[in-house]
């Protein structure tokens, strides 16, 4: 079969690529991402890559701007081009060949947290650079203080695990055993990282033979000069959107409940800075470095500023560096949003981001209250246990039961949906159950977790799993006080909480308020569980929209019927009488309920 | 005795036969009835002359059961899950079908959630009780399900792959408390592991039952009053038929019973032409472009198939993917000032601009005509305005500073870029590559844009089959039966027990080959083959991989575990020795060999298939093209591009690179190379 190819004669010249052509080669360079996603997902070998898909693939040009992305996590957005801009500035062009793969995952060096590593390969054509791919997936393990890291008790980054600068693994097309065998040396799960390396290295293979190809067909000249344009093209967007918002500066504050180590919250303050079509995000006010894990570095923060704007900005343009030009940040220079060696990090993506996103939303809302959603549960409750395999071998699993998203103008929230930073799966109970010695017993809808409003926030989740062996459990989250704040009238979430049900059914809580009032630190670090205690989680949902009387008298109704309500709160908050034999609605009880409602509002 | 295609699609109920003694071939084309569907059957049976006396086998395939799950227009249906579990069908895997959309929401749960209940029952992974079923909360679920009235329930237990005991206990109570009620399992449904795609998939046949089961016996009634003393068989998604009497028990395997023609058409003229083993099946209509592949002679499977976001349904499917372009796709500027073609559609109403329904935007079938690849009259059935068409174009093209033309081209390219992308997404995204296909093209608005899409593939050739108008309906007559049936069985190779495996090869093949022979298949026109989902050990998603047919023995085991290192490199693009294999599932799939439909040479004419000769744009400008009559076309007819094929319902567009040549059963074949 002949494979020639032709080359496309309309496209020769190449000082402008034309609007036909730029349109056919972004798509191109989408595809190629999302190709490298679809590789990785199939091929790799630990869950928390397979099932969960915590990861996400890019395309850079030759000068390392972001070209195109797959993100299946959002705050990967822009912390890989801190990464990729790290390792050619440690190598320089000239030293990266072809068939070489650069690892790094230093959350100082453009990485967010050390299980987030980070691989780079260049792509040549005929011998010239024509782009790089970049594949960065959260890794199981890679030592430190506590499973998965998650060393909430730490206050150095060297508890947190190896710690890689830029580093080649595969030199010219072969794997380097010295650097292999040292992450084999560090980590708990040596099972899972020859093969995921593996499957990281294929999904490259897929970026690189994808662009190739394109560059065969329609020359290196105009693929360089698409992806320029292209930048152009996702910048003339956002411009356009922050052009809508009116110029004015618009503050919110929102804060993570704890580092792990005070019992005092951490907080944050954004001012969004609006002038014509440029945004200044502003954190001056937030607090100063944090002894705890939750530090966020200055990658991390980048990126969890621009992927929470995107929603707004730019919700379907392809995802590249004019997404970051309109945007500039500005950090005090000592502040747990703009952490530094030594502090730390290991909560920065699943907490901090979050957060970040919660009061750039909010602060959104005072600019635009007409569109913003309320803010969602604000966490992705990321977990990870050790536990101890029957045949003595110890194991690692992770799991992160999500809330609620908020409400937006339009419509309820979703259920129990990852955190906007994200967009991992659940485990399956039964893959968890034929993998390890636990049995989940529950992960269901939480009625009421929502905040009341017009639109009714997403609900949260009740999750309960059992250990079947002795382990330890590290989890962060946060809204352990105060649920999701709603917009325009509406209302907070209930709060998030950890319990621990002893084998002999005594309940404890062990993150959260306890039903006496008392409070008890989130952070769990290694917290230890018994054959058959169960741990039980209650997630929050996302905030209302709106002023729950404006809520349609049968949408709460329906909701009563579906039990995502309870008929306590129909009335009380709604004021929506139900009856509670027949689950009929009482009409007249439900004006006089409204209307009393109202008056007192 | 003629044997009978139907398909029942949205608009049309399409109909190809073959008559068993003169071999005779007729189509027929009616309007579908939707009130009931089965009027228009017997329509296309009227259209086509045949009495249903006449008929000895009638394959239908529908659509019905894909429309009433994706309206949710089924009888009240309920479940009863694992306490803790209720909503593993709502809650999904928690993610999100568009990543920086804040406005988004899910698909409604197929069953609500008011008519889910919870039972504290218990199984671990290994089909032991944890904690038993408690009887009096099982008849207080069965209580309230007859007080509320619903049609069906389906049971879903957690770890219930591994024992069907507590499920078949649950069911015997709401038997036996309403008995009018259509109960069904998950161990039965989707007996393997990962409880949201067992879960839903139950969830999905419990709602399908009743609808089905209304809809076949109508069926059945109006065909036998009509006189039909035949077999009634029905297009699975699996891309076989099977009895009536089974499709109305397992609607979960009818989801694609309607586009499983097509492919199956793409198959037999695999096998046909016999030097194309590999073909790029694809299907254009006016909103959508379907594709799937035939990889030596078979249309590939897939068991992870998605109706809907996160509503997985998880039986072996034809892995066919729907993306939003079609005929009616909307030519459009973003906010960024790039040109976009859909995924919007004008559907068939407003309908393209140049039908003068009311369409505004511009089209892919505005941009045909401004190129001259439609005739404006469409063969005198109607008036296309034309004028109106390139006003459209024109405020679309001013944004940019094209003339319309060149925006007209740039649709269709970007357009066609789009359907590539999908095709791609297929192909790619499962280790093959585009290039070793060729692509065949079905569909009204198909043979206009299939030599674009295949040059943006580098595909060299592009076959529009003879009865490309009535694919479905010609597909369905050249089917097998098809049953497949799995087991769970989870080990490492290394651990297997090969007679526990050799006993449930025995058993799922006894158990297809009573399926089969009850549809009347002769046991001597039956093959199986078995096949093992394998993985690493350690990894998530599975690789079906052949398995021997003969008893497994010891020295089997280095082959299997050969086969199964070389089908991931295929799939998946890797593969180690540094990794241990191992056993997810074991599945059969038996076939019931059926009589294909003969080829039958066409017959030829000695009129002038030259019609006329037009204009039309190519690449920048405008070329002489002839215009050709499809249907006076004969055998061996060279037809060089840039020209025109027109037929009643369709027309095929040969840019200048094309040349095609027509077969002896009067296939369109275009060379690009």
């Amino acid at each position: 079969m002949d494979k020639k190819v032709k080359i496309d004669a309309s496209v020769l010249d190449q000082s402008q690529v034309d609007p036909v052509t730029f349109e056919v080669l972004r798509s191109i360079f989408e595809y190629a991402s999302e190709r490298m996603s679809s590789v990785l997902q199939r091929a790799s070998f630990s869950p928390i890559l397979a099932d969960m898909v915590d990861f996400s693939n890019a395309i850079y040009d030759a000068d390392a701007q972001l070209i195109s992305q797959a993100a299946n996590c959002p705050i990967h957005l822009a912390a890989m081009k801190f990464s990729a801009e790290a390792i050619i500035k440690k190598f320089g062009l000239e030293n990266i060949h072809e068939g070489d793969v650069i690892t790094v995952n230093d959350p100082y060096q453009g990485g967010t947290h050390i299980n987030d590593i980070t691989f780079l390969m260049p792509i040549f054509f005929d011998g010239d650079l024509l782009a790089f791919a970049v594949s960065r997936g959260h890794w199981m393990d890679l030592g430190g203080g506590a499973a998965g890291g998650q060393n909430f008790r730490g206050s150095h980054i060297a508890g947190e695990g190896l710690r890689l600068p830029p580093t080649k693994i595969y030199e010219r097309g072969e794997v380097r055993q010295d650097i292999l065998d040292i992450i084999l040396n560090n980590t708990r799960t040596p099972h899972f990282v020859q093969g995921d390396l593996q499957a990281h290295y294929g999904c490259l293979l897929a970026a690189e033979q994808e662009m190739q190809r394109a560059a065969e067909k329609y020359t290196v000249a105009t693929l360089k000069a698409a992806m320029t344009q292209l930048q152009k093209y996702t910048e003339r967007i956002v411009r356009n959107s922050i052009a809508e918002i009116p110029d004015g500066d618009y503050s919110a504050e929102d804060y993570a409940d704890t580092d792990g180590i005070s019992d005092e919250p951490i907080r944050m303050k954004v001012t969004l800075k609006i002038r014509g079509t440029d945004i200044t995000v502003d954190f001056a006010g937030s607090d100063p470095t944090c002894k705890g894990a939750i530090n966020s570095p200055f990658a991390n923060t980048a990126s969890a500023v621009f992927y929470s704007l995107q929603f707004f900005l730019a919700p379907w343009a392809p995802a590249n560096q004019g997404m970051f030009t309109p945007i500039k940040i500005e950090l005090p220079d000592d502040c747990w949003l703009n952490a530094k060696w030594p502090s730390p990090t290991i909560g920065c993506t699943t907490l901090t981001s979050s957060k970040i996103t919660s009061a750039i939303w909010q602060a959104l809302s005072k600019a635009c209250p007409e569109t913003v959603t309320g803010s969602t549960s604000a966490d992705c409750n990321w977990f990870v246990s050790s536990v101890i395999a029957p045949d003595g071998t110890t194991d690692v699993f992770s799991d992160l039961p999500a809330g609620g998203w908020g409400a937006s103008p339009y419509a309820d929230g979703m259920n129990v949906t990852e955190d906007p930073l994200g967009n991992c799966m659940n485990m399956p109970a039964e893959t968890a159950e034929l993998l390890f010695p636990v049995a989940y017993e529950a992960f269901e809808l939480r009625q009421d977790s929502g905040g009341a409003g017009q639109y009714r926030g997403g609900l949260g989740a009740i999750f309960k799993v059992r250990y079947l062996s002795d382990g330890e459990l590290s989890m962060e989250t946060a809204r352990t006080l105060e649920g999701s704040p709603g917009v325009g009238g509406g209302m907070h979430s209930d709060v998030q909480r950890q319990t621990k049900i002893h084998k002999d059914g005594e309940v404890e809580v062990i993150g959260g308020l306890a039903p006496n009032g008392d409070w008890k630190n989130p952070l769990l670090s290694g917290h230890p569980f018994a054959y058959g205690d169960t741990f039980m989680f209650e997630s929050t949902g996302g905030g209302g929209w709106g002023k729950p009387l404006d809520r349609e008298i049968d949408a709460v109704h329906e909701d009563v019927l579906d039990e995502y309500i309870s008929i306590e709160r129909a009335e009380k908050i709604y004021g929506v009488a139900v009856n509670p034999i027949t689950l009929e609605l009482d009409a007249s009880r439900t004006e006089t309920l409204r209307a009393a409602l109202s008056a007192a509002d | 005795m003629w044997r009978v295609g139907i398909d029942v699609g949205g608009t049309f109920t399409d109909l190809f036969a073959w008559n068993e003694s003169t071999q005779e071939q007729v189509t027929a084309k009616v309007l579908t009835t939707k009130d009931d569907r089965s009027v228009g059957v017997l329509n296309a049976l009227k259209d086509a002359g045949i009495q249903a006396p006449d008929v000895s086998y009638l394959m239908h395939g529908t659509t019905t059961a894909t429309n009433a799950l994706i309206e949710r227009s089924f009888p009240k249906a309920g479940m009863v899950t694992t306490d803790g579990f209720r909503d593993t069908i709502e809650i999904g895997r928690q993610h999100r079908a568009h990543l920086y959309d804040p406005y988004q929401t899910k698909p409604k749960p197929i069953i609500k959630r008011r008519w889910r209940y919870t039972i504290g029952e218990r199984m671990d992974v290994h089909g032991q009780v944890v904690r038993p079923l408690p009887k009096e909360r099982a008849y207080e679920i069965a209580e309230k399900i007859k007080a509320q009235g619903l049609s069906s329930v389906a049971i879903a237990f957690i770890n219930a792959y591994t024992s069907a005991a507590h499920e078949e206990m649950m069911r015997d109570v709401i038997k036996e408390v309403c008995p009018d009620c259509y109960v069904v399992i998950s161990a039965e449904t989707a007996p393997v592991f990962r409880e949201h795609g067992r879960f839903t998939t139950t969830a999905i046949r419990a709602a399908l039952i009743p609808v089905m089961e209304d809809y076949f016996s109508r069926l059945e009634a109006s065909l036998n009053n009509a006189g039909f003393a035949g077999r009634l068989l029905v297009l699975k998604s699996s891309g076989g038929v099977t009895g009536v009497e089974y499709a109305k028990q397992h609607p979960e395997e009818l989801i694609e019973s309607g586009p499983a023609g097509g492919v199956a058409y793409a198959a037999y003229l695999s096998n046909l032409l016999g030097d194309c083993p590999n073909i790029i099946h694809t299907d254009v209509g006016g909103t959508s472009f379907d594709v799937s592949i035939v990889q030596d002679g078979k249309g590939l499977i897939t068991r992870d198939h998605e109706i809907e976001w996160e509503v997985p349904v998880i039986v072996p499917m034809l892995d066919i993917h729907s993306v939003g372009a079609g005929g009616g796709s909307i030519g459009w500027v973003d906010k960024g000032g790039s040109l976009r073609v859909g995924p919007q559609s004008a559907g068939s109403k407003p309908g393209p601009v140049c039908y003068g329904l009311g369409g505004t935007e511009p089209t892919i079938t505005d941009a045909n005509l401004l190129l001259g690849r439609i005739e404006p009259t469409l063969g005198g059935k109607m008036t296309l305005d034309k004028e109106a068409a390139e006003k459209a174009m024109e405020s679309v093209a001013e944004q940019f500073g094209l003339s319309t033309l060149e925006t007209a081209d740039g649709m269709i390219r970007i357009g066609c870029e789009n359907m590539a992308q999908a095709v791609k997404k297929v192909m790619v995204g499962r280790g093959r590559d585009p290039r070793d296909f060729i692509l065949a093209s079905f569909g009204g608005a198909g043979a206009m844009h299939a030599c674009f899409v295949a040059d943006s593939m580098n595909v060299p050739r592009v076959i529009v089959p003879a009865y490309a108008g009535v694919a479905s309906a010609f597909g369905a007559t050249a089917m097998d039966l098809r049953q497949d049936l799995e087991t769970f069985y989870f080990s490492s190779v290394a651990d297997a027990d090969l007679e526990r495996m050799n006993e449930i090869y025995a058993d799922l093949e006894e158990r297809a080959t009573a399926l089969l022979t009850n549809d009347g298949v002769p046991v001597d026109q039956i093959t199986i083959l078995r096949t093992a989902q394998m993985r690493y050990v350690g990894q998530t998603y599975e690789v079906e991989t052949p398995m021997p047919s003969e008893k497994l023995v010891d020295s089997d085991v280095p082959k299997v575990i050969e086969t199964f290192h070389k089908y991931h490199k295929m799939e998946y693009g890797v593969s180690s020795d540094d990794f241990e294999p191992a056993l997810v599932s074991l599945a059969v799939t038996a076939t019931g060999k059926m009589e294909m439909p003969p080829a039958v040479p066409m017959s030829n004419n000695d009129k002038d298939p030259k019609k006329s000769t037009r204009q039309v744009y190519f690449s920048g400008s405008w070329h002489d093209s002839v215009v050709y009559d499809g249907h006076a076309i004969s055998e061996g007819a060279n037809i060089p591009g840039p020209s025109i094929i027109e037929y009643d319902h369709a027309c095929t567009v040969l840019p200048p690179n094309a040349n095609a040549t027509v077969d002896k059963y009067g296939n369109l074949i275009i060379d690009l190379s």
